[in-house]
């Protein structure tokens, strides 16, 4: 276990991205490379009839344009990355007439020059046989399916239960029954998805920004009838993902296919508006929440039944009651899942995927039942926090959220809070409204193989799974390495997001630090070791550099393998193979999470009502925080991300087409720097020595947890309006109700 | 995109020679943020482009004359809006600036191509399958009975209700600014509240301009009035979001009541909307915030709402009224 917390120290990568020297993805030109753009289709579900790409191929300096036509037999599906398979879709477009969803790929033209590739794309003609659609949750047509029953994998996937959660929640005598709906948003990273595929001596090499390198090796190698040593997946850095790319994308496979065609590399930028339709999204979910308290305010029920979109070829499973069973020390729980098939691509995993939308539910409930018995938020908080898991009943690995309440509540200055609503003001007539929720996030492990090698230059190479997406996982690795072998930080170089070495496992569900670190540092260990045996005998207080010239060892390097407590060996065939393999938060011994508190000010303008917020105090039991500086980047990233999430970004659907409308960044409105006050963020940064060797739980994912009902509470406490739906806009609150 | 042929004005007679020789389907160009953005949707699809932007002889503005403001059509919205005497004498001007767009768009793009940027209703924007009458006549428009959250309430006809969406026209429109243009038969003037048309049946044509008449300048006779004025913008987010409801206002006093009132709302017609009426129920009284409540319902009387837009009639009036505090506590 690491003792003393891990210094300040900057983003290692931080100047070579100002600079622009970080290459990503679509950064790369191999030498003569071609360019590819994508048609799509303008109907919401169907069959392609016939297709003309005759005027497509007349413009100047196209090479190459294929259909389904030409791609049936050259590409198999990767199969869904939730069903056994690699990709975020298990339809892969463009190997059948059919089209399941607006905005499908059709086509893809290679040209000269990126002009005339897009040029001929939007020359691409079809015409269709249309079939109706459905896909809004409500609209008629869907199909619901109940996880439980389903083909899902179980026990993962069967309901959570404990006690007898209606008979509780019938017998209470405080209860909360609520509807709470949430929209289907986009992650919208910077960094467009981007490919450029190239083929030498029979290799496919794929520049492209992922979370998961292996998935997307192996799936390009089933698709393509390839070994998987033929193919190699480059991603030293990605331009943010949250889930968007956190397995095989459909149109990479295109990309390959075409490159080999013109025996060229052939670069895909797939525009946004594209990416709003085939990458993944957060589905559209609507939640019915029952609480129930006895009068002394102890929490003896909760119901928690979802509906959450999926799509028609994919069953996207969900785990929102992962978050609310778990939560508080209540006896009695229910979760029941279900899955409403539309017409869409297949969603997935948006940041906090399941929890930000649980914790909405819960969090806005348990605000709910404060006031139903006149009882303080954070108090009634910390009257039900749990000791042991009350689900498994075992216990916690580590737990200190009610440690993140008291510390938030003092920094945020609490105490002065008066309870009722709408009786904080400005003297202008602005409302003022402080809110707090909390928040979880399964802290979950993933094995991995860590190579480190040293030499006597002094430099020290990490090569482990895990990617580098901007959360800073190259200087947390650089920090905990230099600090075994005592080496400055700078001299530690993370070779990560290339495949052929370490397997790239799939960095995601807030698990790369805590399997990625750990597994560094035990190379560490082994290193030093491997050190002491080189013989030296004044090896004490020398530079491990030093100690290898002496013995004449231009370097060294060992390999250590290593998986989460509970896994069994097997686990490192599934690793190999490029399927997700990580386990958690349910351990043999325990159950671990991470917990954040978020504390909350919104002040409404009287007038026109815009909703700001000038401050939030988050404080966060990540375990050990082993690098500050990129952790502080990381809750505030979240904090931002969760005020767009309660007040802003909603992808729109008209049912009349499909798809979705606003697919742009100008009119999908996430937060800019004005709507952002003070963020400040507390860590608790006591390690979890059950965990793992160094006690980092995860962090990237909790961070947003709980920000959208801290938010949501906020706004009751500045109006006495309970607003279920998010996002919460001007015209939710245009109306001041009776205060 | 499909491929055009670019030429490059040297001054505005051989700007407006060339529009007129490239016949049909020619566009000049100032800072492309509306042009290449449509461009590139396959909006719009010039076969060429007759570049203005160098026209040194419009980049200029003057905001010191005793009788009126002249800004050249190509000067930058970024340089005109951090002009210091627009800043104190007109600072709904500058701020109906200022609270568009982004900055580095606003490096980029003119005052006059600001003028005629176009609506941002997404089936407008973007393409098959959404039927348009704008972007194709007489295709329909999807936008009535889908999402109109954005949609006009003022000034829609059963073939278009598109938001005009610029900031700058509705704070010239309160002032009421003049466009000087010239084309193939010489010079002419626009009042700028003549300039944009309502949709009626022809959603296609959205201004009087001819195809072939350049921008030259814009013109805003001096007033008084002009110091306590404001642009307040009411939108999704702080800062880089078109209008829900916007209002430009300027006042003046003469023993506590009003003399002259200016009001222009923005973000909620098919044009840039002056709303008279609500100008002439203040006029002769002191501007309580009653007062200002009443003008601002008055300043949306007429609105039609749609299935998702209906908040912004309300919304509307208060923005008007908070307008109009904000105006008056700068006399
Ligand atoms: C993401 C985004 C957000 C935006 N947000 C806002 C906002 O909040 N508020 C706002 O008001 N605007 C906003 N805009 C619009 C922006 O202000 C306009 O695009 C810009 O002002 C247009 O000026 P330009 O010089 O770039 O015009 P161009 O794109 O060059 O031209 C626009 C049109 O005007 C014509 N034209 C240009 N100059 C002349 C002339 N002198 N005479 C005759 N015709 C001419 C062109 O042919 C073309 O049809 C936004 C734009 C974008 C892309
Ligand atoms: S409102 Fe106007 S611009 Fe929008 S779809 Fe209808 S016709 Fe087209």
């Amino acid at each position: 276990m690491s003792a003393a917390p891990f210094p300040n120290t900057a983003r290692v990568d931080a100047f070579d991205k100002v600079r622009g020297a970080a290459r990503y993805g679509a950064d790369r030109s191999p030498p003569g490379m071609l360019h590819a753009a994508l048609a799509t289709a303008t109907i919401g579900k169907g069959r392609i009839e016939s297709i003309d790409t005759s005027a497509a191929r007349a413009v100047p300096g196209v090479r190459l344009v294929l259909t389904h036509e030409d791609l049936a037999s050259e590409i198999k599906p990767a199969g869904y990355l939730m069903a056994g398979g690699y990709a975020s879709n298990g339809l892969q477009p463009m190997i059948a007439p059919e089209i399941a969803w607006r905005g499908q790929p059709i086509a893809i033209v290679v040209a000269d020059t990126l002009p005339a590739a897009i040029e001929a794309a939007a020359l691409v003609r079809a015409s269709f046989a249309v079939e109706p659609i459905a896909v809004e949750l409500s609209a008629e047509g869907t199909q619901t399916v109940v996880q439980s029953e389903s083909q899902l994998p179980k026990p993962m996937y069967e309901d959570i239960v404990a006690g007898d959660a209606d008979k509780a929640f019938a017998e209470a005598a405080v209860q909360v029954d609520a509807v709470f709906t949430t929209p289907a948003q986009h992650q919208n990273p910077i960094e467009l998805v981007g490919t450029v595929a190239e083929w030498k001596d029979g290799t496919l090499i794929i520049h492209e920004g992922t979370q998961n390198a292996e998935a997307m090796r192996h799936g390009l190698a089933r698709q393509l009838g390839l070994t998987p040593e033929q193919v190699q997946i480059v991603s030293p850095y990605c331009g943010g993902g949250f889930g968007q790319k956190n397995s095989l994308q459909i149109y990479t496979p295109l990309a390959a296919v075409a490159a080999r065609r013109v025996d060229r590399p052939v670069k895909l930028v797939v525009p946004r508006a594209a990416v709003f339709h085939n990458s993944s999204f957060r589905p559209a979910s609507r939640h019915r929440f029952r609480l129930g308290a006895d009068k002394s305010g102890k929490l003896i029920a909760a119901i928690h039944e979802t509906d959450s979109q999926s799509s028609r070829h994919d069953l996207f499973p969900t785990l929102y009651a992962e978050t609310t069973g778990h939560m508080y020390a209540i006896d009695n729980f229910r979760g029941r899942e279900r899955l409403v098939r539309t017409d869409t691509q297949a969603p997935g995993y948006m940041r906090a995927p399941f929890e930000h939308v649980a914790a909405f539910t819960m969090e806005s409930c348990i605000d709910e039942m404060a006031y139903a018995l006149g009882k303080d938020p954070v108090a009634l908080r910390l009257a039900n926090d749990a000791y042991a898991d009350p689900i498994s009943k075992k216990p916690f690995s580590s737990r200190h959220l009610a440690e993140c309440l008291t510390r938030g509540a003092a920094m945020f200055g609490w105490d002065k809070r008066q309870m009722a609503p709408g009786s904080m003001r400005a003297p202008d007539g602005t409302q003022i409204g402080w809110g707090v929720a909390a928040g979880s996030y399964k802290a979950a492990t993933a094995p991995a193989i860590a190579r480190l090698t040293l030499t006597d230059q002094g430099r020290a190479i990490i090569n482990v799974g895990v990617h580098e997406m901007g959360q800073g996982i190259r200087t947390a690795l650089s920090n905990v390495v230099a600090a075994k072998l005592g080496i400055a930080p700078e001299l530690v170089e993370a070779e990560i997001g290339v495949t052929g070495a370490s397997p790239q496992h799939l960095t995601a569900g807030s698990w790369g630090t805590a399997t990625a670190v750990p597994a560094a540092s035990e190379a560490a260990d082994a290193m030093l070791k491997a050190l002491a045996e080189l013989g030296q005998s004044d090896a004490a207080g020398r530079k491990p550099a030093e100690l290898l010239k002496a013995a004449g060892r231009p370097s060294l390097s060992v390999e250590i393998r290593r998986k989460a407590p509970g896994h069994p060996d097997q686990i490192f065939g599934r690793l190999a193979s490029g399927l997700p393999s990580a386990m958690g938060p349910a351990y043999p011994e325990y159950v671990s999470f991470s917990y954040i508190a978020h504390f909350v000010e919104v002040r409404i303008e009287p007038g026109t009502r815009r909703i700001r917020v000038p401050r939030v105090v988050s404080v966060v039991d990540c375990g050990r925080v082993v690098s500050p500086r990129t952790a502080t980047s990381q809750v505030q990233g979240g904090v931002v991300w969760g005020i767009g999430a309660a007040l802003r970004e909603a992808s729109e659907v008209d049912p009349r087409f499909g798809g979705f409308l606003n697919a742009d960044i100008a009119e999908y409105v996430v937060p800019v720097n004005a709507d952002i006050g003070s963020i400040e963020v507390g860590f608790i940064d006591k390690p979890d020595p059950r965990l793992n060797e160094v006690g980092v739980k995860g962090l990237g994912e909790v961070v947003m947890v709980g920000v959208a009902p801290a938010i949501a509470n906020a706004i009751f406490h500045a109006t006495g309006k309970r607003l279920r739906d998010l996002p919460i806009r001007i015209e939710h609150v245009l109306d001041k109700g009776d205060l | 995109m499909q491929p055009f042929s670019y030429s490059r004005a040297r001054t505005a007679a051989e700007a407006v020679e060339a529009i007129a020789a490239g016949g049909q389907g020619t566009r000049f160009l100032a800072g492309g943020t509306t042009l290449y953005d449509l461009m590139k949707l396959n909006v719009e699809a010039p076969r060429r482009v007759v570049d203005v932007s160098g026209l040194d002889e419009l980049a200029d503005f003057d905001t010191s004359g005793e009788s009126e403001l002249v800004f050249g059509a190509l000067a930058k919205m970024s340089d005109v809006a951090s002009d210091e005497r627009l800043i104190r004498d007109y600072p709904a001007l500058s701020e109906s600036l200022w609270k568009a767009a982004s900055q580095q768009l606003r490096n980029m793009a003119s005052l006059g191509g600001n003028l005629l940027q176009r609506t941002r209703c997404a089936y407008f924007r973007f393409g098959e399958p959404f039927q348009c009458n704008k972007r194709k006549p007489g295709s329909g428009c999807a936008a009535i009975g889908g999402i109109d959250r954005g949609h006009a309430l003022l000034g829609g006809s059963e073939h278009c209700i598109a938001t005009y969406p610029g900031d700058w026209a509705v704070a010239l429109a309160a002032f009421d600014a003049v466009v000087d243009v010239l084309g193939p038969k010489g010079r002419r003037s626009i009042p700028l509240q003549e300039l944009h048309r309502e949709p009626g049946d022809s959603p296609d044509i959205e201004t009087t301009l001819a195809p072939d008449e350049l921008i030259l300048r814009i013109r805003v006779p001096a007033t008084d009035a002009g110091r306590a004025s404001t642009y307040h913008k009411i939108r999704d987010r702080e800062s880089y979001a078109f209008a829900l409801a916007s209002a430009a206002v300027a006042v003046a006093f003469e023993d506590g009541a009003v003399s002259e009132a200016r009001i222009a709302i923005g973000g909620l017609a098919t044009r840039p909307w002056r709303a008279f009426e609500a100008e002439r129920s203040l006029i002769g009284k002191p501007l309580t915030e009653e007062a200002a409540k009443a003008a601002g319902a008055r300043a949306l009387e007429g609105a039609k709402p749609g299935h998702h837009n209906a908040f912004r009639i309300e919304l509307g009036a208060r923005t008007v009224a908070d307008a109009l505090m904000i105006a008056k506590a700068r006399a």
